[in-house]
């Protein structure tokens, strides 16, 4: 019974060992985690719901303005969204109501952005040299004396 | 108590509601409460739930189209509060003849690209959109030693901010660039092809607002998507293929210079 008494204590320790180590990963570990691999799996659900989309695509700019969205799929402009040369939808309508104008930018600084004429565009899209392309250069608002942007082709 | 049932029984009786409209009103009320209910039930899911398993995305790039706008640069920044300096996609500007090369990207296009003057004779010049690449084999995933970097079922490569520890461990093995740990949270971030957009069946913002269909974002689960199409049977190409990442973003045009 002597040598018993000390398997009994190794036991003892194992025991108190494991149980600790058990509980201690209860309260470390995540509860998703390991359902899907190693990682917190409820994060899935969360990145999904991180926000609300700020970006509505063109579709939604037309429940409102139906006719400037006809008159723009007439156009050259057709494949720009609303929302490159504007703003995104959800800085302008958040839960059906506008919350604030959309921006409208004047200046030339917006069509150089995609017509500059600068290395690295394709040849057959269409740019300007800002220099050349009206006397005295091209400054301000000078683009929109010429070119309507919902339908830029003159 | 046995006198006061019929003392009261008498008064209530007078304005008792009748057994025939009592009824009547209870299966109003009931109709009613089934309607706001079941209403109450819609307004929570509107259509089917998400199925992670029933999509596998991918992206195609086609750099022969990207004119360097920026346009996808600063939707991403605007849909995804991507802190100043850093950046979830970028546009890379290559200038290059057969000796030389030059590769600029000016506050990763976020405002556009300036002319450029360099001491060669460029032979051609051309825009790559950047962006992580969505490995299967992801060398960020491997690295992370706490498993806040995973791949979901769908092929997005995710990171939890919430376990975290902010090592950059991930920035390091990433042989693409596409993370940066946020000065504001102090954890690594990355695009994550707007995973708030795509489950709820929108596009990335990113493919969104792209004004010449560089971009384009599909689902390699759908037989007849037109990116899927454009994958299994046009000539399309990974960065980095020596890496073996297995990258989910893929590109049309793509030159020798580009890494």
């Amino acid at each position: 019974m002597e040598h018993a008494r000390h398997v009994f204590r190794v036991l003892l320790v194992v025991a108190v060992a494991l149980g600790g180590i058990t509980i201690a990963r209860g309260l470390l570990v995540p509860r998703s985690y390991g359902l899907h691999g190693p990682y917190r799996s409820d994060n899935v659900a969360e990145q999904a719901s991180v926000r609300a989309p700020l970006h509505g695509g063109a579709a939604s700019c037309a429940t409102c303005h139906e006719q400037r969205a006809a008159a723009v799929a007439k156009g050259a402009h057709r494949a720009v969204s609303c929302e490159v040369c504007h703003a995104p939808l959800g800085r302008h309508v958040r839960d059906g109501q506008v919350i604030a104008p959309m921006p409208f930018e004047r200046s030339h600084a917006l069509c150089a952005r995609c017509h500059r004429k600068i290395d690295g565009r394709p040849a057959a899209f269409p740019q300007v040299v800002l220099e050349q392309h009206v006397p005295g250069g091209v400054h301000g608002a000078v683009c929109l004396e010429c070119h309507d942007p919902h339908s830029p082709k003159l | 108590m046995a006198d006061t049932i019929p003392a009261t029984g008498e008064a209530e009786a007078a304005r008792a509601v009748p057994r025939r409209r009592f009824l009547a009103d209870a299966l109003r009320l009931g109709a009613g409460a089934f309607v706001i209910l079941s209403g109450l039930a819609d307004g929570e899911e509107p259509g089917e739930p998400y199925d992670w398993e029933a999509h596998r995305w991918a992206y195609l790039i086609d750099t022969e189209k990207c004119i360097g706008c920026g346009s996808c640069v600063r939707a991403c920044k605007a849909e995804n509060d991507v802190p100043d300096g850093f950046f979830r996609t970028w546009v890379e500007r290559y200038v290059a003849s057969a000796e030389a090369s030059h590769v600029d990207s000016p506050n990763g296009g976020l405002e556009g690209f300036p002319p450029l003057r360099v001491d060669f004779a460029p032979t051609k010049s051309f825009f790559v959109p950047k962006m992580c690449n969505h490995c299967k084999e992801t060398p960020c995933v491997q690295v992370c030693p706490v498993g806040a970097s995973y791949r979901t079922r769908d092929g997005v490569v995710l990171v939890d901010g919430k376990r975290c520890i902010g090592c950059g461990y991930c920035v390091q093995a990433c042989p693409y660039g596409s993370r940066f740990l946020s000065p504001a949270t102090h954890t690594a971030e990355k695009c994550t092809w707007c995973y708030h957009r795509i489950t709820k069946g929108l596009r990335p913002a990113c493919v969104e607002v792209c004004p010449t269909g560089t971009r384009r974002f599909g689902d390699m689960r759908r037989e007849d998507d037109p990116v899927r199409i454009a994958i299994e049977r046009g000539r399309v190409a990974v960065l980095q293929p020596h890496l073996l990442t297995e990258p989910h973003c893929y590109y049309l045009g793509l030159d020798k210079e580009v890494r």
